[in-house]
């Protein structure tokens, strides 16, 4: 009788040493990025020149481009002619890296979506996916540098 | 609702509705009615600042033949520091074909060249120092005749042309309530854009067909439409309808196969004689031969070269001299122009009397443009010479006074602007708040039949 409680004892240390779980706590991966509404600060004309510029060639902007760009474009009273005079030459640089039009025929929906994140910084909602492989579905004039052309010359890429 | 309460309603909504349309984007009910004595007013700053003494008073002979009659010829001293030039293009000098001011004054303010530039476009002398990264506070002239005239005229009508940048693009509008970029001048500084530069970086766009282009507006209106926030009304800069803006795209294209061209930068055989000024005015008859616009102001400032050499600074007179009359000839070669055109020179304020240190290589000495700015100065007259300027009047002899010289002092910068409003017939239509003289009390008028 008096092994009894010393085998309860020693049962009840044996199962007071177990080991406890350990629960991580995680959240799934999300990509952050910015909504358009969002967008109140317009691009200043070297950041406009020099965001477009790495946007479409990948690399900074040299430092005498920017400033004859810049004095160009003090040159004209109106900016949107001459914001869209920079973007047409831009995008008519045989240095600038626009996909083929293979590309956005192979998948709409992932073109237009990494085109509003390299130019907007944003996801394409829904709509504008649904709108744009209709638009691109039915006009074959629509290109890769087409859409380019029409993204950088939009109101929203003077925004950030 | 009783039946006489809705009829009521109901014929006071229709009234509305009728009468919505004809409520003109300025705000007013009807458009102005004023006459105008001709269609064209064409503004020539001959600025950078220029002495009486040398201009209209030709202490070293007649430097501006094409502007002015008589004189004697160039001092002798001087002679070498003068490049050919072509003979002149007008039959005689412009003088003839109008009134000249000999006396006319810039009397208030600092004599600075952006300065003297906004009280000539606003009609408002402007007693402190500007903030040059600024619009003028008060309405431009560009802005008064977009605004009050009538019929309303896009900006294609309405040009600034200047020869530098600087502070000189932020006066084709101005910041004040109720005006601005939507009522603003076109502006471009030719010799900036139209550049080895510029065409380096614009002279190659890409060009689209018409399926191209339909299918990019018509996706940019959608993703334009996606975003709350325009890029417009002043953020970027003067306001020109889409189909304008496809009108200045040509032009400018235009203009850089132009200027790629050497028979059209020698267009007056002017050769290496032709400096910054006489390329602006080159570029500006472009302008006028593309858009006939209804105003248009166009400056020079090459004499400012006078701060370091006096030789050059009278060199760059008789070029800007030539450049003015090739402007003339310009606007009389110009169908719808022609015969119906204003052209009023002056320069923005005068020189100083009293020379500075700098010696040029013909022993003469340079002069800045610094006059006192306290209205109660009482000190030496001479120390106000940079306020003493000359204005001329050309015109048609049914409108302007041919062959006038008036001699006493007469007339001032700020009457500039009430006079074109006159001329284009919307002067009863400015405001009377923003002080633009009234051109009833304006001594300018004498220039006029």
């Amino acid at each position: 009788m008096k092994r009894i409680p010393l085998l309860l004892l020693s049962l009840m240390l044996f199962f007071a040493c177990t080991k406890e779980k350990k629960y991580e706590y995680e959240v799934d991966p999300v990509t952050v990025s910015q909504n358009s509404g969002d967008k109140t600060t317009q691009k200043t004309t070297s950041e406009f020149i020099s965001i477009a510029y790495a946007d479409l060639f990948g690399i900074q902007i040299p430092q005498t481009r920017l400033v004859n760009l810049s004095i160009a474009y003090s040159s004209f009273g109106d900016q949107k002619v001459i914001e869209d005079r920079i973007i047409r030459n831009f995008v008519n640089d045989t240095l600038a890296i626009i996909p083929d039009s293979v590309v956005i025929n192979n998948d709409t929906a992932a073109f237009i979506t990494k085109a509003y994140k390299k130019f907007f910084n944003r996801e394409a909602s829904e709509f504008e996916k649904y709108t744009w492989k209709n638009a691109i579905r039915q006009d074959a004039s629509i290109s890769p540098l087409t859409v380019y052309y029409t993204l950088m010359t939009s109101d929203e890429y003077r925004f950030y | 609702m009783k039946r006489r309460d809705f009829i009521k309603k109901s014929a006071l909504a229709t009234a509305g509705v009728i009468a919505a349309p004809y409520i003109l984007p300025s705000g007013r009910l009807y458009a102005a009615s004023g006459t105008r004595r001709v269609n064209h007013v064409v503004f020539c700053l001959y600025a950078g600042g220029v002495r009486n003494l040398e201009s209209v008073h030709m202490n070293d002979g007649n430097l501006m033949p094409n502007m002015f009659s008589g004189g004697g010829s160039i001092s002798p001293d001087i002679i070498g520091a003068m490049e050919p030039l072509p003979a002149s293009p007008l039959p005689m000098s412009l003088q003839n074909y109008g009134t000249l001011f000999k006396e006319f004054r810039y009397y208030n303010g600092p004599t600075g060249h952006y300065n003297g530039h906004t009280v000539a476009l606003t009609g408002n002398y402007v007693d402190v120092d500007l903030n040059l990264r600024e619009h003028p506070r008060k309405p431009t002239v560009f802005e008064y005749y977009r605004k009050h005239n009538s019929p309303q005229q896009s900006a294609l009508k309405c040009w600034w042309v200047a020869n530098t940048l600087g502070p000189y693009p932020a006066l084709n509008y101005s910041s004040a309530n109720a005006y601005g970029a939507s009522y603003g001048a076109n502006f471009i500084s030719p010799t900036s854009l139209i550049s080895p530069q510029g065409f380096d970086v614009l002279g190659n766009p890409r060009t689209f067909n018409s399926q191209e282009e339909a299918a990019v507006n018509n996706i940019r209106t959608f993703v334009n439409g996606m975003f709350n926030h325009s890029y417009s009304d002043g953020s970027a800069g003067v306001v020109n309808t889409d189909p304008d803006r496809v009108t200045l795209q040509q032009f400018i294209t235009d203009l850089y196969t132009k200027a790629q061209n050497s028979s059209f930068l020698n267009s007056w055989n002017a050769g290496n004689a032709m400096n910054n000024d006489m390329y602006n005015i080159l570029f500006a008859e472009e302008v006028i031969k593309t858009f006939s616009p209804e105003l248009l102001v166009v400056n020079m400032q090459d004499v400012d070269i006078c701060h370091f050499n006096y030789s050059q600074y009278a060199n760059n007179l008789r070029k800007a001299d030539f450049a003015v009359a090739q402007l003339w000839k310009t606007i009389q070669e110009t169908p719808g122009m022609a015969d119906d055109t204003v052209l009023i020179i002056a320069p923005e304020h005068g020189r100083n009397f009293y020379p500075n240190t700098s010696v040029d290589a013909f022993g003469r000495r340079a002069l800045d443009h610094t006059a006192p700015t306290d209205p109660n100065f009482t000190g030496d007259p001479n120390m106000q010479m940079a306020r003493e300027i000359f204005c001329l009047v050309v015109g048609p002899p049914n409108v302007v006074v041919q062959n006038q010289v008036i001699s006493t002092i007469m007339g001032e910068s700020t009457e500039i602007v009430p006079a074109i409003a006159n001329l284009l017939g919307f002067d009863a239509d400015m405001p009377g708040s923003y002080g633009v003289k009234p051109w009833s009390t304006c001594q300018l008028q004498a220039a006029f039949v």
